[in-house]
């Protein structure tokens, strides 16, 4: 089989991808309060939601933390990453049900790990809305793997 | 009216810990169903569906919930692989707190343990919180 996905030799300072746009619906927050088991108010009661700042339920900042990751791997060649490290990240606006976010990410940092096989990948990383707001925003790192 | 841990109630240095949780092939199937992240392999967990499992443990303690108004940011470190079939909890304990004119900014230290009691993934969570007056006369 053919093996497409990047090592860490490959991956370059500066590269930019943007991720096609994924509709955040009712659906995905039910399930991802099943999944996470984070019922809270917020989230899941649109009556109380109705007399707050936002108005109406907002999704979970985790589950569109957890879709930019999956929108990662829409916007560019799979990484060979071998793990997450970590991340910082601001949730800096709400997203509501129906909203459409992307993700834009940036290459930013890349060293070597003690372990010779892989080092470490940092990418800035944007999500944005329909409107073109940032909605969350942040550094993440991944363990990739070099070139055997 | 539900109870709540408002701003003023919190403590710092205050410790909680959370029941545990297995984390099955079912979570990583759904899991990869709705965020289509698809880098795990056999028997592995995508690294931020423990993430997402430790913020609900945390309304799952003894204590009324925290009147959370927004998550604000977080800071996060992988420290180990948890895979199916493993078991994991969480601790939290209060950093920080600092009033705001609407509310006020928590920061809660969380800790996430595998079945054996080691550390898997750590980090911060900083929420903003309601204050108590706010809430009553709302």
């Amino acid at each position: 089989m053919t093996d497409h996905r990047r090592y860490f030799d490959e991956i370059e300072l500066g590269e930019a991808y943007e991720s096609p746009g994924r509709t955040v619906t009712e659906a995905d927050v039910v399930m991802f309060a099943g999944l996470s088991g984070d019922y809270n108010v917020l989230h899941t009661d649109a009556e109380f939601m109705k007399h707050t700042i936002f108005g109406e339920r907002i999704a979970h900042g985790l589950l569109c933390l957890a879709i930019q990751s999956g929108l990662f791997t829409r916007a560019t060649a799979p990484y060979a990453t071998l793990g997450f490290g970590g991340l910082r990240w601001k949730f800096k606006a709400p997203v509501k049900i129906g909203d459409t976010i992307r993700l834009r990410a940036k290459v930013v940092d890349k060293k070597d790990l003690d372990k010779p096989d892989r080092g470490l990948v940092t990418l800035d990383r944007t999500i944005v809305n329909q409107r073109d707001e940032v909605v969350q925003q942040g550094q993440t790192d991944l363990v990739v793997q070099k070139r055997p | 009216m539900t109870s709540a841990t408002y701003f003023e109630d919190v403590v710092i240095d205050q410790l909680a810990t959370t029941p545990a949780i297995t984390v099955t092939a079912a979570h990583v199937e759904l899991y990869q169903g709705l965020t289509r992240e698809m880098s795990a392999g056999p028997g592995e967990i995508p690294d931020v569906l423990p993430l997402c499992m430790a913020i609900g443990l945390g309304w799952r303690v003894k204590e009324p919930p925290m009147a959370v108004q927004a998550f604000v940011a977080l800071d996060w470190k992988v420290m180990k692989e948890l895979r199916v079939g493993d078991t994991m909890h969480t601790s939290s304990r209060i950093v920080s707190k600092r009033p705001m004119r609407d509310g006020g900014l928590i920061v809660d230290e969380r800790t996430i343990l595998d079945q054996h009691g080691e550390v898997v993934q750590q980090g911060r969570f900083t929420f903003l919180v309601a204050k108590r007056q706010k809430e009553a006369s709302a």
